[in-house]
């Protein structure tokens, strides 16, 4: 029985530990919405709800201008610590920036 | 006494039918009970009157009463001309077979209870004990009876009519004999009733039931024996469910239920006490026997009723059952049906309807059948209810609540622990808040807002789980959680103040050297902001932040020193956990040394396999391109965070090693290695720079309180692996590496002025002091970070100081000439400056001056 | 629990929320519960232009999961003690769902 659980129990723990293992690392967070943030992970919970220091957002906007041709124009926005309440729209944390 | 013209002395009699109208107006089933069981002791309560009658009575006016009669009937006129309308007007059957189940319960329990309440009533028995058998010594009870068995024959045949007039045939003749002694009473009536019941079906021939019952019961007659052994057979399978009871008491029990007519039988019996003559041997017994077979007939058809009276109140009957005396010596006709009833116990329970022929012949094929499974469904049935009820009424009502009461608080107590014995969960589950609180002690702004969250949770997790009750518990809790956010605030300010209370102070012959001063936190602060302006250059940040990764580590190699990090900290965590539940002091050394062997040994463990997660003693590979994974551990930021919360939970020998193991690899540290100017000259990236700012932060302040203890020889030791391995001029650019080398170097000259160290020992370090002068003199030039104008230099002033201290004049003269040109571009820069801040500059450069005995101010 | 035992630490703080339409209210966090709903007293929307019906509200409720950031101010978060916070958490977490 026990054992069962902890063979059913380490995979789930896995990706959790992954992310344990950025506490205090510069991550980069991929948000629903064409957000990216960019900060150090001080805090996450089992949500993946995330506290984030020193975050730069980033968030891509897709618009038209006269000639209808698109541009995707960048927002940045800087925050200190910054609470993300994620619900279901954290995409991905990663350990390191892409390049 | 006699009111309207009633005779007390039978009340049954005019009681019965009296009541009767009751059923069948207020289906009240027990409002009958008491006056069918009564019946005899209401007869002896009579007598009771009788002996304490006042007299008041007496005194009745009874001018009028005359006409009673006429109204009422007299006593003659009562019984008969009473019974005789009443069983044609009330269907007494159909009423009361409905309740039969309950009267009979109600009957039995009234018999056992006042079998123990009216001792002196049973003491006018000629039998020593009350057997509930009392009534039918009263021959007025019979009519009663075949009113009954009327109504049994009236279930089947749905002939009321018929049986109500045998009954009340019946009943007129006993009235009759009542007046007689008991005896010959008996014998009349015996004769009468028999007499009677032949002659009815005369009267009726009509109605084949009663016929054909009347037929089978003379049919019985001669069968006397196989009667007999069925009588005892019949009460088991009816009342099956006191099987350990003495079956007399079932027979009592059973008859009682039935009102079966065994009075001639008892009486008889009462008669001839010292009779031993098996009943099925006295030929005198026919009509006994006759009515014995009638009364089997009559069970085996009620048998259905006592048994849903057993299933729909077992516990009550056997609970009364149970503690009833054992019965005493019983009359041998009684006793030998007994026997047979221990050996016929065994026997199929099916047996009855077999030796029922005739009362099986008035039922079909299909109502036999059922009533066969039903016999053995049921027999079963009450078996296990007999089986679970055996030990019902062991316990009062009290008992039960006391017990449950034991075991509520007893669930209490356990859910209540779990509470408090975990005050680490409740902490782990609010542990920023709790912890965070209490680091701020008094100074929130609202201490109403965050205390009344506390009161909720806390009243959340305890005070409405255990409610009224629990409070006991409760104030248990509250200790707990004094002493433990007690804990939490020693641990925590242990941890917090460490570092911070190793003040950075050198006092020597230079006077007071502040390294706190060398890390002042406004110039971070101002790096900070004005870089936070180079943050959308992410580009070269990221390349930068690579660098500071050891370019040797791979991916996997990273993950597993993250990985080792966070080993760390669980182990960390544990020990400073393991740290506030060292045992209170206890009241006596035994308690003290036990309680405390198992905590250290504890403490011992977990402080082990910290070390062994730091890694600290993998072996040293030269020219490896693997980093050592110390090295690696210290090159994260939370590696350096965690090093002065392990320096306190190591012992020295550790301590000295890690120092040992940072000196030894000093070179390749990532404070030293990513802060080297490149050669074009540009300045270290942020995160480098804060990285030194953190390694300054928290790994210094740990290493210096070492040093600051160590003896000379430590010190020659250490600064011998830096001159001798260590690439100086690597080392010598950095903030780092000079703090280290201040670091020792203060060291030494502090140990020279307080310690006297040997000739021997100073001798040593004087030779390494110019060996390692040797060294950087030529790199002197190089050491000062940027330009004048960064002001960023305190730390190099701090450790030329420290150099010119120790050095012997020639030396000192060498440093003077390498570092003249910046004194002076410093002391004619600072004059740009705003006062404070030159003056500053001026002291920063004054700590050196003074430490080869000059002054900025001779410098004009 | 970790976040709302954090939120509880920031009570009477000065933050930001910025919820999932894009409005960002700025307020004195009041209270938090363990869904991490908030309430903010004196109130400012950011863009006030945008959103000019806000303009009369003094306080808010707001629901937990309309929120998409909560702007802190960084000198009211203790980030060590938050990260440990953070790994009793998960190894409780790792432990309990057996």
């Amino acid at each position: 029985m026990a054992d069962a659980g902890d063979g059913d129990a380490a995979p789930v723990s896995e990706p959790l530990e992954l992310v344990r293992l950025s506490l205090d690392e510069v991550v980069f967070v991929k948000l629903r919405g064409d957000r990216e943030l960019k900060g150090r992970l001080h805090a996450y919970d089992s949500h993946c709800n995330l506290v984030l220091g020193d975050v730069e957002e980033t968030i891509y906007v897709v618009e038209e201008d006269d000639e209808d041709d698109e541009a995707v124009k960048t927002i940045k926005k800087q925050s200190e610590m910054l609470f993300v309440r994620v619900g279901d729209s954290v995409v991905l944390i990663s350990p390191q920036a892409p390049g | 006494m006699s009111f309207f013209g009633f005779d007390p002395a039978i009340p049954r009699g005019g009681g019965h039918p009296d009541k009767a109208p009751g059923f069948g107006a207020a289906p009240d089933p027990f409002a009958g009970i008491s006056q069918h069981q009564g019946t005899g002791y209401e007869d002896e309560d009579a007598i009771d009157f009788d002996d304490t009658y006042d007299g008041l009575g007496d005194q009745l006016d009874e001018t009028n009463d005359d006409l009673n009669d006429a109204t009422f009937g007299g006593i003659e006129a009562t019984t008969s001309t009473l019974s005789k309308p009443v069983g044609k007007d009330f269907d007494f059957h159909g009423q009361t077979a409905k309740v039969s189940n309950v009267i009979n319960e109600e009957q039995f329990r009234y018999n056992r209870q006042h079998v123990s309440r009216k001792p002196q009533n049973l003491m006018k028995q000629t039998r020593p004990f009350k057997t509930g058998y009392e009534a039918y010594e009263n021959p007025d009870y019979i009519p009663d009876l075949q009113v009954d068995v009327s109504s049994k024959g009236q279930t089947r045949t749905a002939s009321g009519n018929v049986q109500a007039s045998q009954s009340s045939s019946i009943l007129s003749a006993v009235p009759q004999a009542a007046p007689a002694a008991a005896p010959a009473r008996k014998m009349m009536s015996l004769e009468e009733v028999e007499t009677a019941m032949r002659a009815q079906p005369k009267k009726s021939a009509s109605v084949l039931t009663t016929q054909g019952r009347q037929q089978s019961q003379t049919m019985t007659y001669p069968n006397i024996p196989s009667a007999h052994a069925q009588h005892p057979l019949n009460v088991q399978s009816q009342s099956s469910a006191p099987v350990n009871l003495p079956p007399q008491q079932l027979s009592y029990q059973r008859a009682s239920q039935n009102r079966v007519p065994l009075i001639p039988q008892q009486v008889l019996q009462a008669e001839l006490p010292g009779q031993s003559v098996p009943n099925t041997a006295r030929p005198g017994d026919a009509p006994q026997a006759q009515q014995r077979s009638q009364m089997i007939q009559q069970s085996s058809s009620q048998e259905s009723a006592p048994h849903r009276q057993i299933l729909q109140n077992p516990k009550r009957q056997s609970a009364q059952l149970a503690p009833r005396p054992p019965e005493p010596p019983l009359p041998p006709p009684q006793q030998q049906p007994r026997v047979f009833t221990t050996g016929a116990m065994g026997a199929s329970q099916q047996l009855p309807i077999i030796t029922h022929p005739q009362q099986l012949m008035q039922l079909s094929e299909e109502d036999r059948n059922a009533f066969l499974l039903e016999d053995a469904k049921r027999a079963k049935r009450n078996h296990k209810i007999y089986m679970l009820s055996r030990n019902n009424g062991l316990m009062t009502p009290q008992d039960k609540n006391f017990i449950t009461r034991i075991q509520l608080q007893q669930l209490m107590t356990a859910t209540g622990n779990t509470v408090e014995q975990d005050p680490d969960a409740v902490l782990s589950e609010d542990f920023y808040y709790q912890v965070t609180s209490q680091i701020r002690g008094g100074a929130r702004q609202n201490p109403q807002q965050p205390l009344s969250n506390f009161a909720q949770t806390y009243l959340f997790q305890t005070g409405s789980r255990h409610g009224g009750p629990g409070r006991r518990q409760n104030r248990g809790g509250d200790n707990h959680m004094q002493r433990m956010e007690m804990q939490v605030q020693r641990a925590v300010e242990a941890a917090k103040a460490k570092p911070k209370n190793k003040q950075l102070v050198i006092e020597g012959s230079l006077g007071k050297i502040s390294f706190s001063n060398a890390k002042t936190p406004k110039p971070l602060l101002n790096i900070k902001r004005n870089d936070s302006h180079d943050r959308p250059q992410s580009a070269g940040r990221q390349a930068t932040s690579r660098k500071v990764l050891p370019a040797k580590l791979s991916i996997s190699g990273r993950k597993s020193i993250l990985r080792n990090i966070e080993a760390v900290y669980s182990t960390l965590m544990k020990m400073e956990d393991h740290e506030r539940r060292l045992p209170a002091a206890p009241a006596n050394e035994e308690q003290m040394s036990v309680a405390h062997h198992a905590w250290q040994e504890v403490m011992e463990s977990l402080g082990q396999k910290l070390w062994d997660d730091l890694k600290v003693m993998d072996p040293i590979v030269e020219e490896s391109s693997i980093l050592h994974p110390f090295i690696a551990f210290l090159s994260y930021p939370k590696g350096k965070k965690a090093i002065p919360r392990i320096f306190r939970l190591l012992d020295e020998e550790k301590r000295l090693t890690i120092l040992t193991m940072i000196v030894v690899h000093l070179n390749i540290l990532d404070v030293i290695q990513n802060v080297q100017p490149g050669a074009s000259g540009f300045r270290p990236s942020l995160v480098a720079r804060e990285e030194v700012e953190l390694f300054s932060q928290t790994v210094m302040p740990s290493l210096f309180a070492y040093v600051n203890e160590a003896p000379l020889q430590i010190v020659i030791g250490l600064l011998g692996l830096i001159v001798s391995r260590a690439d100086m001029q690597v080392v010598l650019r950095t903030k780092v590496g000079l703090n280290i080398l201040t670091m020792l170097l203060s060291r030494a000259e502090l140990v020279k002025q307080s310690q006297n160290p040997s000739d021997q020992e100073w001798n040593q370090w004087v030779n390494l002091y110019n060996r390692f002068f040797d060294v950087i003199e030529p790199m002197l030039g190089i050491i000062f970070p940027g330009s004048v104008h960064d002001g960023q230099e305190m730390y190099v002033w701090q450790f030329l100081a420290a150099t010119g201290i120790g050095a012997n004049p020639d030396q000192q003269q060498r440093l003077v000439v390498a570092v003249k040109d910046r004194v002076m571009e410093t002391v004619v820069q600072s004059k740009t400056l705003p006062p404070d801040m030159a003056s500053q500059r001026l002291a920063d450069v004054n700590l050196f001056m003074r430490a080869i005995g000059l002054d900025v101010d001779l410098l004009g | 629990m970790l976040f709302f035992s954090f939120f509880k630490t920031l009570v009477d703080q000065e933050v930001v929320v910025e919820l999932k339409n894009d409005i960002s209210i700025k307020g004195t966090l009041k209270s938090v519960d363990q869904y991490l709903n908030i309430k903010l007293d004196d109130i400012g929307v950011l863009e006030e232009v945008r959103y000019p019906h806000m303009s009369s509200v003094k306080n808010v409720f707001i629901r937990g999961s309309v929120v998409r950031y909560v702007h802190l101010p960084a000198a009211a978060v203790d980030t060590a003690l938050l990260e440990d916070a953070t790994r009793r958490e998960a190894e409780q977490q790792a432990t309990k769902p057996r």
